[in-house]
């Protein structure tokens, strides 16, 4: 019984020591930002407030700034090992049209939604933060019609309206440092660049999880249901990311060579409605 | 595993029973995912504003218009598009338009909570952040912040009218 009632007891200070250290910490960076220690006064008082909220959300979660200051780092990263961004207006025009039409009806219609062509050969698709959406020109060139592309754009959008990415990064520093905010506008060298290390092994662990270990399985099988939706209710046909799949499929393709990231084709596609492909 | 290995299955005659409430509680689940934007259900706006059209086309008359997170009871259905009250307004809407969920709250720069679509919409078209050039330079990837630059440039170009024109010429979205 004793047992029992010390576990509440062990639980909170589990959480409070942390909790404290890192509200501790954040106020001695802010005290550092401002180049003397808080007395009380009203402006002190104030700031002192703002960095409760922003530690506060940063515990809870991701605001609109962290999101593009994350997501905007995440792309560089995704551009920058997949060969750049092709740049042939035609292919430019046609993927964000047919994106923005899903995006449109997804549950975030008026983020900044940006599609790009990476120049690579592999066949891949992957989403950051803030609107980005990324499909390997291997994969373009696959998509034979606009359903079969949506069905790939609405997987990838599905990823970001569900947060996945930034799901990677709870209880991580990056959000509740507020790196930019100290980076910036520190004078102590220490605290600058704690403040970078925190947001680049932030991104580091989000762009790991996207691009090298993948999301889980299961987080994968939302994704394409969602898309899945997302792409019948703007009008494509519905069956085209499992088309997609199968034409992987049936070209000896596994999931180390194709989506490398992403569960086994044979599973996802056993996951999707059994549609007909759309017609050409 | 030897056969006695598990003895509270060997002394529990009908193991089966013991599944069902499993099985009611997926059962119930299911019917909950299932139940998205069904008449008599509820759905909620995910746009700053939702116009609220007095029959289930695009081209139709608007009879009001409903902010960002606004819950609605749907009242129809008529193929795509979910005739909806909303207190003293009421009207026709492009289910796309609307979701099963509550969009969630986010917070600003100051901890104080923020709609998203309004936020999302003033940040739309911003250079990429200052810590993301930072970030590549850091980690000399200069060129990607060129291509992102580029194609951030690029994107400025497609406005939600083109879209719009999109749908229509396509008939996709409420345009079907």
């Amino acid at each position: 019984m004793k047992t029992k009632s010390r576990f509440p007891l062990v639980a909170v200070l589990l959480v409070a020591i942390p909790a404290f250290a890192q509200f501790d910490q954040f106020k001695k960076a802010l005290d550092s930002v401002k180049g003397t220690p808080s007395t009380g006064t009203k402006n002190n008082t104030t700031d002192t407030l703002n960095a409760l909220g922003q530690v506060g959300r940063g515990i809870a979660g991701i605001g609109p700034e962290e999101e593009k200051n994350i997501g905007d780092s995440v792309a560089v990263e995704i551009v920058g090992k997949y060969g750049g961004l092709v740049r042939d207006a035609a292919i430019l025009h046609r993927v964000n049209l047919v994106g923005r039409a899903l995006a449109r009806y997804s549950d975030r219609p008026e983020l900044n939604w940006r599609f790009g062509v990476l120049n690579s050969d592999s066949v891949n698709a992957f989403s950051a933060p803030d609107g980005w959406v990324f499909i390997s020109r291997g994969l373009y060139a696959l998509a034979k019609d606009d359903d079969e592309l949506a069905g790939i754009l609405g997987h990838e959008i599905a990823h970001i309206t569900g947060r996945h990415a930034l799901n990677l990064l709870r209880g991580s520093n990056i959000a509740a440092g507020g790196a930019g905010f100290l980076a910036t506008r520190s004078n102590d060298a220490r605290t600058a660049n704690a403040a970078l290390q925190n947001f680049d092994s932030g991104i580091d662990k989000v762009f790991t999880g996207i691009v090298e270990k993948g999301f889980s399985a299961d987080t994968e099988y939302g994704a394409d249901k969602v898309g899945h939706s997302l792409a019948a209710i703007t009008g494509y046909a519905p069956g085209g990311l499992r088309a997609v799949l199968v034409q992987l499929q049936q070209r000896g393709g596994d999931s180390k060579k194709f989506f490398p990231t992403h569960p086994p084709l044979k599973e996802r596609i056993a996951r999707l409605p059994d549609e007909p492909a759309p017609k050409p | 595993m030897g056969a006695n290995s598990n003895p509270e299955i060997e002394m529990n005659p009908r193991p089966a029973l013991r599944l069902w409430p499993a099985a009611l509680l997926l059962a119930a689940v299911v019917v909950v995912a299932d139940a998205a934007l069904t008449a008599g259900g509820t759905a909620y706006t995910k746009r700053y504003k939702t116009s609220l059209l007095a029959e289930p086309s695009p081209l139709a008359k608007p009879t009001g218009e409903v902010p960002f997170a606004q819950q609605l009871k749907i009242v129809e259905m008529k193929g795509n598009w979910l005739r909806v009250s909303a207190g003293p307004n009421g009207g026709w809407v492009f289910a796309g338009s609307l979701t099963d969920t509550k969009p969630a709250e986010i917070k600003g720069t100051d901890g104080n909570v923020l709609l998203a679509s309004a936020t999302t919409a003033t940040a739309a078209n911003r250079p990429l952040s200052e810590e993301a050039n930072a970030y590549a330079a850091r980690r000399n990837l200069g060129s990607a912040r060129v291509d992102l630059d580029w194609l951030q440039a690029q994107c400025k170009g497609f406005t939600s009218a083109d879209v719009d024109a999109f749908l229509k010429a396509q008939k996709k979205g409420e345009f079907q």
